[in-house]
């Protein structure tokens, strides 16, 4: 089983865009994978987070979108990395498992000895070295990272309980409505290829189950809770974790870094903090820096795109990321937010918990601001792209969507 | 003959019809806004019609290309790179809108909804023999627009007042035009309002004429008024006994339903609802100033007033949805939902009532 030249395949989960309302404004003209994070996409992290794997053959990309919206940022990171980096598409929904197996044959191709499986809309450290060797250690078919969180709100995830000295899986449900474990799934998994028979000992079942279905009258008559799923929908937790737990099949990998998942634009404004945070160990060439004299002042984690241009006298961050082209005027105060491409903010304006969309304009004195929780669907004021705030209006605790102009300040509202 | 649309932008108060289509192209009593007028001036003779755009030109081309072969009117889109304002897009149209022919050339607002007489409006330009010709409509608020002042025995335009605080006149500017191809000579290339720039130079020469628009007359721009409008519509409609209005002991007021629309038994549809192309309306329901748009499906027992339903959304059983809710496309409202005003942008589904006037992205 081991050989001098296992070969690792890294398969990320990058969803689509029927199910994607919650990212709106800021998904309607960008795929939310692509929706950049302290500077880089979203899917960006993952992939760089893979290519630290000894022996990495291939990224593969599955998703729904279409293959046109992943072609650029797929070709160009391919050539970054030097490493095959593909897209492909799911035709129709298959599950979360149901998609992995779906594409067995070219994630196969190499032979690969490991699988990782990551969901794209995860922020976290990614310690996918640490976990493959702790999965050779336990030798099982599948190693899931977990985390501990408060116990309110472990019910929002997939509550596991593992044994503490095997760090086997030993139990796991989905969203629970009563408290089982604190803690939780983080979306990310190594797995050996028996995974796939796994996952086709699902289908095959299914399938029986169907068969004897249309002999029993009795069952026909059952409740929609047992509605037949499609043979090749296969979903990883349900199908997979929950019936192998305690089996001697699946283990865990606790992280004790940070951990969140990227469901709404606040929720971005947070995750890209915290990539700030981690760059300042990882990549600290990436931050800015500056004090004022010839350079505006940089205070805490700041990133600004090589394109983007500053004026001296504006003081940016903590918690800043300045997308390419962007025009940041004299006397600009930015403090926690995301300045999409081509944005210009005018003199002395004020941005603060906010994400400003592409191509916006940002009037002189005018305030851009919410209360900052992530959490909240007004926590965090977000404008579409080419929005335009004119001079001195004050926009607060609100959401505006795409072309729009305001020329009266606005406070916790959504602007269609 | 000739004419210019003024198309525009982004039709953001339409949201979130428009988030789907492009304003021009949104149904308004079972017909693409655009067509009304497209119609209108295909029936007077027009033979070219350029439709001054800055949004989504190819959505718009592909859309046209059906209709000018149906219709047989050359339709052309003159797209800005810049918003040029009210009277920019003529300069910029303006190898397309002059011929040989000197006539004049219709400009409308794509907002408008009317009765569209124009006819009346040509004969009325030649026998004033002035430059250029408005309509003007009459209205209860003049002071929430820009007011047209003119004199009452020769219709001669003397000023334009922009949302006067004291009662200068009840008409203003109803968004239809007929000028002479010598207007095109008073605006530059540039960002331009006709009504601030263009307008008071010409009547300030007294050759600007303002006729009084018969009928009604409404700017649909928004969903408020879009349903007023619907009424004044099919009002208009039932005064020239047409017959495209329905019929039958489910039906109460002005109602039009397309014919490839079925209702169910023991419905009661109207007043003044639309009801599009494909779309099921199953037994029991009870509709009431409200459009439904193509592939609808209203479902047994529901009752929708004051509202509009965007294209293949359904309204589940026994839903109540009233008060200008706005579905997007694709909306599925589920069984027993009250919703009282609630806009919900397309693709979403609404499993949990909404009890005040709330938007659901």
């Amino acid at each position: 089983m081991e050989s001098s030249d296992e070969r690792v395949v890294a398969v990320i989960m990058v969803g689509g865009p029927t199910k994607g309302t919650r990212f709106r404004p800021l998904s309607f003209n960008t795929p939310k994978p692509l929706f950049p994070l302290a500077g880089q996409p979203m899917v960006h992290h993952p992939i760089s987070a893979c290519k630290r794997i000894p022996n990495l053959a291939q990224i593969f990309l599955i998703g729904f979108y279409e293959e046109r919206e992943f072609a650029l940022y797929v070709s160009s990171i391919s050539n970054e990395l030097k490493l095959p980096v593909r897209y492909l598409k799911e035709d129709k929904p298959h599950g979360s498992a149901g998609g992995l197996y779906y594409f067995r044959d070219m994630i196969m191709e190499d032979s690969p000895s490991h699988v990782f499986l990551l969901n794209c809309d995860v922020c976290c450290s990614f310690p996918l070295p640490d976990m493959l060797e702790a999965h050779k250690r336990y030798g099982g078919m599948g190693t899931m990272l977990v985390i501990k969180v408060s116990a309110e709100s472990a019910h929002q995830f997939g509550e596991l309980v593992a044994d503490p000295t095997t760090m086997e899986l030993l139990h796991y449900t989905e969203k629970p409505e009563t408290f089982v474990s604190d803690l939780i799934n983080c979306g990310v998994y190594v797995f050996t290829p028996e995974i796939f028979t796994a996952i086709q000992d699902v289908s095959m079942h299914r399938e029986d189950r169907a068969n004897l279905r249309r002999v029993s009258s009795f069952e026909a008559l059952q409740s929609a809770t047992s509605r037949a799923l499609p043979t090749d929908f296969v979903r990883l937790d349900q199908d997979i974790l929950s019936p192998l737990a305690g089996k001697k099949q699946l283990y865990t990998y606790e992280t004790m870094d940070f951990w969140e998942q990227i469901k709404t634009p606040g929720m971005s404004l947070k995750c890209s903090a915290l990539y700030l945070a981690q760059f300042r160990h990882t990549s600290p060439h990436l931050l800015a820096g500056g004090d004022g004299t010839k350079t505006a002042t940089i205070s805490g984690d700041v990133y600004v795109h090589p394109s983007a241009k500053v004026h001296p006298t504006a003081k940016i961050g903590p918690n800043v990321s300045i997308s390419a082209n962007v025009r940041i005027g004299a006397g600009v105060r930015l403090i926690s937010c995301i300045i999409l491409d081509d944005v210009e903010i005018k003199e002395n304006a004020v941005v603060i918990h906010s994400i400003v969309g592409w191509k916006s304009s940002i009037g002189k004195w005018s305030r851009v601001q919410a209360e900052g929780d992530h959490n909240a669907k007004l926590g965090i004021t977000i404008l579409g792209e080419a929005v335009t705030v004119e001079d001195e209006v004050v926009v607060i605790n609100s959401i505006v969507l795409p072309n729009k102009t305001l020329n009266v300040s606005v406070q916790e509202e959504i602007i269609l | 003959m000739k004419a210019l649309i003024l198309v525009g932008g982004f039709g953001t108060r339409l949201r979130p019809l428009t988030l789907s289509v492009p304003k021009p192209l949104v149904d308004f009593a079972n017909k693409p806004m655009i067509l009304h007028q497209i119609e209108a001036l295909k029936a007077i003779g027009v033979t070219e019609v350029v439709l001054a755009i800055n949004y989504q030109p190819e959505v718009m081309l592909n859309f046209l290309k059906d209709f000018e072969t149906k219709l047989g009117i050359k339709i052309t889109c003159s797209q800005e790179t810049e918003p040029l304002g009210t009277a920019g897009p003529l300069a910029l149209a303006r190898d397309k809108l002059i011929d040989d022919s000197g006539e004049p050339f219709f400009v409308l607002n794509s907002d408008v909804i009317s009765e569209y007489p124009l006819k009346e409006m040509i004969d009325f330009h030649k026998a004033h023999g002035g430059e250029a010709s408005i309509m003007v409509t009459k209205v209860d608020e003049p002071s929430k627009y820009g007011v047209v002042v003119m004199e009452e025995s020769t219709r001669k335009v003397e000023k334009f007042v922009e949302k006067p605080k004291l009662f200068v006149g009840n008409k203003i500017n109803a968004g239809i035009y007929l000028l002479n191809p010598s207007v095109l000579d008073r605006i530059e290339l540039r960002p331009t309002s006709i009504e601030k720039e263009v307008f008071p130079k010409i009547a300030a020469e007294q050759k600007l004429y303002a006729m009084v628009l018969p009928g009604f007359w409404m700017d649909i721009g928004q969903p408020r008024d879009y349903i007023t409008g619907l009424r004044l519509y099919l009002d208009s409609l039932r005064k020239k006994s047409s017959s495209k209005l329905a019929t039958g002991s489910h039906i109460v007021g002005n109602v039009i339903v397309d014919e490839t629309a079925k209702i169910g038994e023991g419905c009661l549809i109207g007043p003044d609802v639309a009801i599009g192309p494909g779309c099921v309306v199953e037994a029991g329901v009870r509709l009431s100033r409200c459009t439904v748009m193509r592939g609808v499906r209203i479902k047994k027992h529901a009752c929708i007033s004051s509202s509009i339903i965007g294209w293949h959304s359904t309204v589940g059983q026994w839903a109540r949805v009233e008060n200008m809710t706005i579905l997007g496309e694709d909306v599925h409202v589920s069984d027993e939902i009250y919703s009282n005003g609630g806009v919900v942008l397309p693709h979403k589904e609404i499993k949990s009532s909404i009890l005040k006037p709330e938007i659901v992205m």
